[in-house]
């Protein structure tokens, strides 16, 4: 079995977090907060570290990774229940962030081309990289992750050098605290996409240094976040970012350089196809390794082709149009998402907190326990 | 079942012509009858019967290929010795055995063994030696009297450099391993024979340096070649398809070159090289994709104009893949990407033209590809012109008859231009095709259809390996050390190490500069 180098699993990482949040994550924020949503993501680090700690603590006390690791609490049938459940949530984040890139490229790029064509080609894309296992997925994410980083730094760089005002960010601190809650909670619940590290964690050299990792990407990830809102209030201000439908995405289009280059949105749109395709594939392959558990299967990549059928299907019926969709990422989601990826994780953290820690060998693996065997029983 | 007894019943038919391995026999008469049953129909083997030693009584056969030998070394040292000198020996010790005293007291020969059996003599006077039978004795002895006209060193036409080296391999594998040992003067280089191909029976040489090299790279290597059972084996390219490790994939997984001085530079890296006796090719594995844009002319020249070629060349990779696509998509799909007044150059030039950007770009791009393979095979005399017809005047009346626009014909032309900087001949193969697909997809789906093209690659690409190594790496997996010696050339005071390759014994290049 090949293993994941911290970088990789840092790429990944910012993947799950990044692509929908960068695009969607300003709008809602300034709805929330006003000229003070930049706050939010800063103040979403607490939520943010809880919850990678919570995730350390269950990869430290564990033996094996998700979805093996819930066995250990909860015994296998229970277990092998949830897990079913898991799977649709996973397939539901799926098609979610697919039919949500889908809708934005057929109102904004593509209008007369039908979202079957689209959702195929993504699909397909995505089923040749789960075919070809964890390790290739981890390395189009390390090529994916510096370039979308390097594009998103350009964007930011030159949004920030348009005809923004400053003012815009005035009343500094001006905001009730049941809003600033709501903010918070909006821009933390992103990190329980992080979940797939219980995972990931088994695949590292050490897998004690996934917290770190995952600590690096949450702070990334708010770094870009808070950027991202304030280059948008400055640039809109309050009510018209409000009105705008994709903030970000009018942020990007309005950018001009020496009077020539104009339109930058479909390179922008171009780059965070990249992002989306990572999106979309980190929850399908969890999908699909979640599958092979609950099923008892040898392998998993045979079930990227069905799963790629469901995913389909699932993102055409998800919602009627972007509106629905977007009701759906500010009401329902987070929910699901609190849900299933931190509450029961915390669930199980608090039973752990009464499991003693396995003896530790030298590389940081539970002892008589190889990591290359456990996840050899379900191959990268 | 059916299927496995026709396979059987194939590789019966296939080894019909060869015969069982025989021993050498002591009987000359018998030696000489199984020969001539093996030669019949060879008008160019010669089977020389003679007799030598005092009275002359001792029988002896001499057996070449004429053509393939240097007739004057073998009537010098070899004919004339044993036929003159042998008779100043006495009976007694001639009866003892024959061969070891003519190979060690009579000869004057350098290079001289012993052989058993009438397959390894047939292999040997197939390989232009000389062998020597004589009645009584159940050994041979083979003489290297190989000599035949071949191309002499000469400047690569396809790994053109200004600086450095410019000598190039030939079609003789022996002048290929001297032009690699005169580079490096080391007992470490090792260079291990296989002979492969059942009918045409090539010799082929596996070049390591011992204590680099990852020993159990060389060992994969050497079982992935005895493996091979194939007839023929007339160039470097029939061992590369069958020795790596994805066989159906487009990009190529080993490196292709006809320099000395690139082989040589690859094994001090830890590589390994396969040479083909009749190919002026060697094969240097294992290799990455960004490897291919690396000249080896890079080490030749200050690293800062090293450093810009190669940035240029890595941007040239992506014109010349991506360019004619991009246009297709920007002029069909995202017009508003256009500033106006260009927007209407452009438009102004498309006035009249019948056909999409997509169904121009095809044209030009297939045309393009056509007078590339024209101007190869061409001969040298008229190539040139046919290039200059092709391009010029196709061109310009293309675009007078209204038939493309002139953007496009600029866009293929820079394109072209691009796709020649690559320094391998096999990554531009690979661009060559891939352009196409991505033209394609432009077409359907405008930059959507490129980026998804894009993804489609990239997930082949990094699920390749060059045995062992990642195909993109030092990209994927990431390597900010051996990043910086790809993206750029980095001087030699800083190249301490060698890329660093699994299991590789000493990575260690230099100490480091003071």
């Amino acid at each position: 079995m090949k293993r994941l180098t911290d970088f990789q699993l840092y790429c990944m990482l910012i993947l799950l977090v990044m692509p929908v949040a960068f695009l969607k994550a300003p709008k809602r924020l300034i709805i929330i907060l006003y000229q003070n949503a930049w706050i939010a993501p800063l103040l979403a680090v607490v939520p943010g570290i809880l919850i990678i700690f919570l995730y350390a603590c269950l990869i430290k006390k564990s033996k094996n990774p998700f979805p093996l690791m819930f066995e250990e609490y909860l015994g296998k049938p229970l277990n092998k229940i949830l897990c079913f459940f898991y799977i649709i949530v996973f397939i539901l984040a799926a098609s979610f962030s697919l039919r949500f890139f889908v809708d934005f490229m057929v109102t904004n790029v593509l209008p007369a081309t039908p979202i079957s064509i689209l959702i195929a080609l993504l699909l397909l894309a995505g089923l040749v990289s789960i075919k070809t296992g964890l390790t290739s997925m981890a390395r189009i994410a390390e090529i994916i992750v510096p370039t979308g980083m390097l594009f998103t730094a350009i964007i930011l760089l030159l949004a920030f050098n348009q005809n923004t005002d400053p003012e815009n960010l005035l009343p500094f601190a001006y905001l009730e605290y049941q809003n600033l809650f709501v903010g918070i909670l909006f821009a933390s619940f992103v990190f329980g996409k992080m979940m797939p590290v219980l995972t990931f964690a088994y695949f590292l050299r050490k897998k004690e240094q996934a917290a770190r990792i995952a600590i690096k990407a949450l702070f990334t990830y708010i770094l870009i976040i808070s950027l991202t809102v304030v280059a948008v209030i400055m640039l809109f201000g309050v009510q018209s970012s409000i009105i705008l439908t994709f903030p970000t995405f009018i942020a990007v289009s309005i950018i001009q350089i020496g009077d020539f280059v104009q339109n930058l949105d479909i390179v922008f749109i171009g780059i965070w196809i990249l992002g989306i395709f990572g999106t979309v594939t980190i929850p399908w392959f969890m999908a699909c390794y979640t599958a092979q558990y609950v099923f008892g299967l040898r392998d998993y990549r045979f079930l990227a082709a069905p799963s790629s059928v469901i995913i389909g299907v699932g993102c055409i019926l998800i919602s009627q149009n972007l509106w629905e969709l977007t009701r759906l990422y500010e009401q329902v989601v987070p929910m699901v998402y609190l849900a299933f990826f931190v509450f029961i994780p915390f669930l199980l953290f608090l039973i752990a907190l009464f499991k003693p820690d396995p003896e530790i060998d030298a590389r940081g693996n539970p002892a008589g326990n190889n990591p290359e065997e456990d996840c050899g029983q379900f191959s990268e | 079942m059916r299927y496995i007894s026709k396979r059987k019943n194939l590789r019966e038919n296939n080894n019909c012509p060869m015969k069982a391995n025989q021993a050498i026999s002591a009987n000359l008469d018998e030696n000489l009858r199984e020969l001539k049953e093996r030669l019949e129909g060879c008008s160019d083997a010669v089977l020389k019967e003679f007799n030598f030693g005092r009275d002359f009584k001792k029988r002896a056969l001499l057996i070449y290929f004429d053509g393939l030998v240097d007739r004057k070394e073998l009537e010098e040292h070899l004919l004339k010795p044993i036929m003159l000198e042998v008779n100043m020996l006495q009976d007694f010790v001639l009866d003892q055995d024959n061969l070891a005293i003519i190979k060690e007291n009579i000869l004057s020969l350098a290079d001289l063994k012993m052989l058993e059996s009438i397959d390894e003599l047939c292999h040997h006077i197939n390989s232009g030696d000389t062998v020597l039978l004589i009645d009584g004795s159940s050994k041979g002895l083979v003489a290297g009297t190989r000599l035949w006209q071949g191309r002499p060193v000469q400047t690569p036409e396809n790994e053109v450099v200004i600086f450095g080296p410019k000598e190039g391999f030939s079609e003789t594998l022996r002048f290929n391993t001297a032009l690699l040992r005169r580079r490096i003067k080391s007992s470490s280089l090792k260079m291990e024979s296989f002979v492969l191909g059942r009918i045409t029976r090539t010799d082929v040489v596996l070049c390591y340096i011992e204590g680099i090299a990852p020993p159990a790279l060389v060992e994969e290597i050497k079982q992935r070649l005895e493996k091979i059972d194939i007839d023929a084996v007339l160039d470097s390219n029939y061992i590369t398809e069958l020795i790596v490790d994805y066989k159906k994939t487009l990009f190529s997984q080993v490196e292709h070159t006809e320099k000395p001085d690139h082989v040589c530079g690859q094994l001090l890296e830890g590589r390994v090289s396969i040479m083909v006796d009749g190919s002026p090719m060697a094969l240097i594995l294992p290799v990455s994709f960004p490897q291919f844009w690396i000249s080896p002319e890079d080490y030749y020249t200050h690293y800062y104009a090293a450093s810009l070629f190669r940035i240029l060349r890595f941007l040239a990779f992506w014109v010349a893949l991506l360019l004619p696509s991009l246009y297709v998509a920007v002029i069909s799909y995202h017009h508003e990407m256009i500033p106006t007044d260009l927007l209407l150059t452009i438009a102004a030039t498309h006035r009249g033209v019948p056909f999409p950007a997509f169904v121009e770009a095809l044209i030009m791009e297939t045309t393009f590809e056509m007078l590339r393979e024209a101007g190869l095979r061409l001969p040298r005399a008229v190539g040139p012109a046919v290039s200059i017809v092709g391009a010029l005047i196709i061109g310009d009346a293309a675009v007078r008859a209204g038939l493309v626009s002139t953007p496009m014909v600029v866009v293929v032309a820079f394109t072209g231009i691009a796709s020649f900087i690559s320094p391998s001949y096999s990554a531009g193969m690979i661009i060559r095709i891939a352009r196409f697909a991505f033209l394609f997809s432009s077409a359907l789906l405008g930059f959507l259809g490129i980026m998804i093209m894009l993804l489609l690659m990239l997930s082949r690409m990094v699920s390749l390996s060059s045995f062992g190594l990642p195909y993109l790496s030092p990209l994927a997996p990431f390597d900010l050390k051996q990043i910086t010696d790809i993206v750029v050339r980095r001087p030699w005071f800083s190249n301490t190490q060698r890329p660093y390759l699994e299991g590789m014994l000493n990575q260690q290049r230099q100490n480091r500069g003071e």
